[in-house]
């Protein structure tokens, strides 16, 4: 019953705009997946990332720590990373530890990609 | 009083102090928790403060002495309440040391301290730390380091 994370990436190039979206458990174990992820589209050069969490079911501490990283890198490059579609389980902890103050959150992808054109200029 | 006596139940597990018997630790616990009348939300509450408890004697506990093991005890009274008790050998550390969690601090620093243990608290209705216990019992290693978290229906 061991579940996992799926992490699968689409760049939207016109866009300078990298689309992140997990599957399954955020934990200890599967955060070096996201990690990757996040530091290929950060490698890529684009400014702005979308992380799409809607098939998120499991979040714990450790996968908000890496949220929270790739967030400021991308800060400190001027750019900027949007979450959106939250799960209740997942909202939860972010509610938990007050990072729905932190992290600029749209209820839809279709409302981060909307703020995602505009903060990447394209 | 008896019949109630009757469904409670008491269930042990030992797993290599490791993070990939995390979710082994945490679907143990959850199984009993949910046959105990526990669902949805609070269940996932549960599961996160099981997560990071072990989480934290895997990374802190055990940091200079790895290969050891955590001992987790799961007292279930259906319809009320489950007592989740984690036993491990390693370093006692001070929960009074770690830095509180302030969401403040993270708008503008990705060091974040004091999240899981923050976590813990919140998930569950009583989370109480006991270190350099003395064993007594046969079969009770010397000294341990002992979790209790509880939680109500």
């Amino acid at each position: 019953m061991i579940a996992s994370l799926n992490v699968t990436s689409q760049r939207l190039e016109n866009q300078s705009v990298t689309i992140l979206r997990l599957a399954g458990r955020l934990d200890a174990t599967t955060i070096s997946q996201l990690e990757r992820a996040l530091t290929d589209a950060q490698l890529s050069g684009d400014r702005v990332i979308v992380i799409d969490l809607s098939d998120l079911a499991y979040i714990s501490s450790s996968g908000l720590r890496v949220l929270l990283t790739g967030r400021s890198n991308a800060r400190k490059r001027g750019g900027e990373v949007f979450l959106c579609s939250l799960r209740p389980p997942v909202r939860e902890v972010f509610e938990m530890v007050g990072f729905t103050a932190v992290f600029t959150i749209f209820d839809t992808l279709e409302q981060a990609m909307e703020a995602a054109a505009a903060a990447s200029g394209g | 009083m008896c019949s109630r006596r009757l469904t409670h139940s008491d269930r042990s597990l030992t797993i290599p102090a490791r993070f990939d018997q995390l979710q082994r630790a945490s679907a143990f616990v959850s199984e009993i928790a949910a046959a105990a009348g526990f669902q949805g939300l609070q269940l996932n509450r549960i599961e996160l403060a099981v997560d990071e408890a072990c989480s934290n004697i895997i990374e802190h506990a055990y940091a200079q002495t790895p290969g050891g093991e955590i001992h987790i005890h799961v007292h279930a009274e259906p319809g009320h309440r489950i007592v989740i008790t984690l036993i491990d050998t390693g370093e006692p550390f001070d929960p009074q040391a770690v830095p509180v969690h302030d969401p403040q601090s993270c708008l503008d620093d990705s060091k974040v301290g004091g999240l899981g243990l923050f976590l813990m608290r919140r998930a569950m209705d009583d989370v109480q730390f006991e270190f350099n216990v003395k064993g007594v019992g046969l079969g009770q290693p010397k000294r341990f380091n002992r979790l209790t978290m509880v939680k109500y229906l």
